[in-house]
């Protein structure tokens, strides 16, 4: 995959996807988590995996995801983060608000050809 | 969406207090995210060592640490926390930038501190002597002028009877409570300097109406009114002065004279204590039941959701009729509070914009210190940029240091606000005569405090400052970008323009400065009409039941014998009225022909009634004809005396001398024998009334003799001190009981009408003189930086031939032309705002040549010198060694 593919994140975004990814996939560490993210985006993304951190740490800070040190099956201790309540309400909430943004900027940009 | 921001933020805050916890946690989590990575790496096959190097290149641990710590605090604060460290140690290298800095501005600061104290106190706090002081208004008539009797347009205070109160609360819907107040003057028995207090009558309803609780006891109730019962209730300060605070005055006994009106001394019950803050704005400490055949002025409180406009609409009628008004009387309803300050207006304003002034002078004067120290800085601001810093982070460094000088010039100004507020009350003289007239008050004065607010204001300042002089300075540091670039001539006009400025802002202090004191000069210099010093003055209190009006004036007489044989004192007299007494007497007025059914008219002459000698004793001059002397007593020729004002209007073209002139309805002859010079009897800044004097002796009776007691003025050249026990031990010798007060030379009295006046130009003088120098250091600043500046260029000149004053020249000419910028834009300023002076100025004005000019050429002058140290530093400049510096 050549880098000139790779599309850029925007910051509020990541956040998004984060938690939509824990959702899914119930609790995981930061590695598992880069991992599964560039997964389903099928490498298109150009993740750099220390700018997690910064998501992480805003979306723990709003109380939207919780961290705790578990044992991986290797026995390697690791940062396992799951979503919490609050942050299931916010994904609701920011995902239909992602849509209608996108909906709005697709009618915008292509509508008027 | 908010309660998860409110989350982050308070997560963020507890993240800046404890960061190394926070780095510690990232650690543990980055080594486990890098050894997983690694684990996966040798699982698929790389050798060990490339593993982990592959696992680094994937988390990437240093970025991830940056961001990290980017996104758990606030960036700003944690630069701030290593940030002020810096600049401090930046200011404790430069010790005189920073002291010169927070001098500076600290001067400002402090001047707008006490400034906003004052208007605080004054203006903007509501008064205190009523949770609803300011729902309080008083009702107001204005009239109309009169051709008939040539009475000039005037307002009063509406006066009704306690009949009418009645009518009026039970008909107005839109006032809530409504109450009837006289002012009063008693006198305390037992003390000497309580011979005169001030006092109020008033319905009962007043106290509901302030809804003030008392301290003690209770306030006056509708049965005390009801049985006119002996009962008063006290203020604060009375309580404390005479009788100590004490709890059991509550239903004790206290003696009162009533001064005005029917004399006599009775027992009164204390029937409560008022707290402090009752006399907030008011200046009564006895407060008494109306009588029901008194009058009072009609005090009403708004009830909720009125607006003035529409009381006094519901009023009108009831009043008009009550009144008996006719259609050209127009009413008014008068904020208490707005009458209070209504008068210290202008003045507030003025010393408002004046304060204002001096800080932005301040403020300009520290923006360019701050440009110099920057400019030179400029090499290294550039290495920093070339090493990665943002330009927003050196503006933010910058910053810091320019909020530090400005917080420690806080606390420097907070320190100077509470000097000038213990010198403003040091100026003013708080215990305030009541008989006299012509003290321009400065109300509420016990009030002003560098309080909660003031301080506040103070920090709030401090913060702009410190945001508003660095501004500039740290975005032109932070464009330094050549690293090469050693040399700093940029910036030079700027500073040019920021010391004109300096002196613009100077040149209108001084000029309002030069106005006030101008019109102060005028006030002082009025010709008083009499001579104010070597004469010293007291008033006698005696027993009100055993000295009616015709023993009142055998005492007089005997007293200003005995005071006569004192070997100090050259001649002693007494009168019913001093100069600068406010008490109103025209007997009838003065007229040409006799009319037993003559009505009062307003603007009828002021009556004095003087023993012979009085006019003598006060150095008043005889114009014409002769005074008053020995001869003119009881039984003889009725004579009296006018003055100037009174001749040009009545006599006027004609010699009064000789002339018949009549009194009021008397239809007894007077025979004006001479003419004196005005006396200014009331306010200095006010023309001379008409007046005429007639001899004690020849008294008429009709009114009251001595309205407040008698005023004895005494010739001597000894001061009020030293006179003081003899004047006691000759009163009590006469009448035992009598007490002395109110003793103060004529001087003293004079003084004390200026005293508010006096402290205008005290202030606005300290503003404009600190003013002038800070500009003045700031023009010498700017030349002598741009001498160092160009000290290559003016080498060259040298070693080419130039002379030392052509260098002196140079250096000058930069100096005028920043001088002449600055005085030309000060002067139009000034000139267009001086007009809201006017009411401080006495009669000079606003646009008064001679001041502008005086300041102009004075400021010309003194820069100039200032501009000489720094041209006579470029001439020592030795073109070898400049020339050969790189």
């Amino acid at each position: 995959m050549s880098s000139g593919d790779r599309v850029e994140l925007l910051q509020g975004t990541l956040d998004l996807i984060v938690l939509r990814a824990l959702a899914t996939m119930g609790p995981l560490h930061a590695y598992a988590l880069a991992a599964r993210i560039e997964q389903v985006a099928d490498q298109a993304l150009s993740l750099n995996q220390g700018t997690l951190y910064p998501a992480l740490v805003r979306l723990e800070q709003k109380g939207w995801i919780a961290g705790d040190w578990q044992r991986t099956e290797n026995n390697r201790e690791a940062k396992y983060y799951g979503i919490t309540r609050a942050g299931r309400k916010a994904l609701e909430a920011e995902t239909a608000r992602w849509r209608r943004l996108a909906g709005l900027v697709d009618k915008l940009l292509l509508g008027e050809q | 969406m908010t309660l998860a921001s409110l989350r982050r933020v308070v997560a963020r805050l507890r993240a800046l207090v404890s960061s190394s916890r926070a780095d510690r946690e990232l650690e543990r989590e980055l080594a486990a995210h890098v050894a997983l990575a690694e684990e996966d790496f040798v699982r698929r096959g790389l050798p060990p060592a490339e593993a982990r190097a592959a696992a680094e290149r994937l988390v990437r641990p240093d970025r991830a640490r940056e961001l990290h710590r980017e996104t758990r605090s606030f960036p700003w604060l944690e630069d701030l926390r290593r940030d002020v460290p810096y600049a401090l140690r930046g200011l404790r290298r430069t010790p005189t930038f920073a002291a010169a800095a927070i001098v500076t501005l600290g001067l400002g600061l402090g001047a707008a501190t006490a400034v906003f104290s004052v208007v605080h106190a004054v203006a903007l706090e509501p008064l205190r002597y009523s949770p609803h002081s300011d729902r309080l208004v008083r009702l107001r008539a204005h009239l109309p002028a009169d051709p008939v009797s040539g009475a000039p347009a005037r307002s009063n205070f509406v006066l009704m009877t306690p009949a009418d109160l009645e009518v009026v609360r039970e008909r107005a819907r839109l006032v809530s409570h409504v109450a009837l107040i006289s002012a009063s003057v008693m006198g305390l028995a037992g003390h000497d300097d309580a011979a005169r207090i001030g006092a109020v009558r008033a319905s009962a309803s007043v106290f509901p109406l302030l809804d003030t609780p008392p301290l003690a006891g209770r306030v006056l109730g509708r049965s005390d009114e009801a049985n006119a019962a002996d009962v008063v209730v006290i203020g604060h300060q009375l309580w404390q002065r005479y009788f100590a605070g004490d709890p059991a005055i509550v239903g004790r006994e206290i003696e009162l004279d009533s001064v005005l009106g029917v004399r006599a001394r009775r027992p009164y019950t204390v029937a409560g204590v008022m707290p402090e803050r009752f006399a907030s704005g008011l200046t009564r400490q006895i407060w008494l039941p109306m009588p029901a055949d008194g009058r009072g002025v009609l005090l009403a409180r708004l009830a909720e959701g009125a607006t003035p406009a529409a009381a006094l609409a519901e009023l009108d009628p009831i009043v008009r009729e009550l009144g008996d008004h006719g259609p050209d009387v127009r009413y008014e309803l008068a904020g208490e509070h707005d009458e209070l300050v209504r008068p210290v207006r202008p003045a507030l304003r003025m010393l408002s914009v004046a304060a204002g002034l001096l800080l932005l002078i301040a403020c300009v004067n520290v923006t360019n210190l701050l440009l110099a120290r920057g400019l030179a800085r400029g090499h290294e601001m550039a290495m920093r940029r070339a090493l990665g810093a943002s330009r927003g982070r050196l503006v933010r460094q910058a910053l810091a240091e320019s909020t530090i000088v400005s917080a420690a010039a806080a606390a420097l100004g907070v320190a100077l606000a509470f000097a000038g507020v213990r010198l403003l009350h040091a100026l003013v003289e708080r215990e305030m005569r009541m008989d006299l007239v012509g003290q321009i008050a400065f109300p509420r004065l016990g009030e002003v405090a560098v309080d909660g607010p003031a301080l506040a204001v103070a920090v709030g300042l401090a913060v702009l400052t410190g945001l508003l002089v660095g501004a500039i300075p740290a975005l032109r540091a932070s464009s330094a970008t050549d690293v090469h670039d050693r040399t700093v001539t940029r910036g030079g006009r700027v500073q040019a323009g920021l010391a004109a400025a300096q002196v613009a802002l100077a040149t209108a202090l001084l000029v309002a400065g030069g106005l006030v004191l101008s019109g102060f000069a005028r006030l002082v210099g009025a010709e008083t009409g009499y001579h104010a010093g070597g004469v010293v003055t007291f008033q006698v209190s005696l027993p009100a039941d055993r000295y009616p009006d015709d023993r009142l004036l055998a005492f007089a007489e005997t007293l200003a014998e005995r005071l006569r044989g004192l070997p100090a004192v050259q001649a002693a007299a007494y009168a019913n009225q001093l100069p600068l007494v406010a008490l109103r007497d025209t007997a009838g007025g003065l007229w040409r022909t006799p009319d037993p059914a003559r009505r009062g008219a307003p603007g009828g002459a002021d009556a004095r009634y003087v023993s012979h000698d009085y006019l003598g004793v006060l150095g008043v001059r005889v114009l014409e004809g002769r005074g008053l002397d020995r001869g003119d007593g009881a039984g003889k020729p009725r004579v009296l005396l006018v003055n100037r004002a009174l001749a040009a209007r009545e006599f006027a073209g004609e010699s009064p001398v000789g002339q018949r002139v009549y009194v009021g309805r008397d239809t007894e002859p007077w025979t004006v024998v001479g003419v004196v010079d005005d006396v200014r009897q009331y306010a200095l800044e006010r023309p001379a009334e008409p007046q005429f004097f007639m001899d004690l002796r020849q008294w008429q009776g009709g009114m009251p003799l001595f309205p407040g007691g008698a005023y004895f003025a005494l010739r001597t050249e000894a001061g009020v001190d030293a006179l003081l026990p003899d004047i006691g031990a000759a009163v009590r010798e006469i009448e035992p009981a009598a007490s002395l007060f109110h003793v103060a030379s004529m001087d003293q009295l004079v003084d004390q009408a200026i005293s508010v006046p006096r402290l205008y130009v005290v202030v606005l003088a300290l503003f404009a003189i600190v003013g002038l120098t800070l500009a003045l250091v700031g023009l010498y600043g700017v030349l002598a930086y741009g001498v160092v500046q160009r000290h290559r260029e003016i080498g060259v000149r040298m070693a080419l031939g130039a002379a030392r004053r052509q260098v002196v020249a140079l250096i000058l000419r930069d100096g005028w032309r920043m001088t002449a910028a600055g005085v030309a834009i000060g002067l139009v300023v000034a000139a267009a705002f001086a007009r809201t002076l006017e009411s401080l100025l006495y009669g000079v004005p606003p646009l008064d040549a001679v001041t502008y000019a005086v300041v102009a050429f004075g400021l010309g002058l003194v820069a100039t010198l200032a501009a000489f140290v720094p041209a006579r530093r470029a001439t020592k400049i030795d073109p070898a060694i400049t020339l050969r510096c790189e």
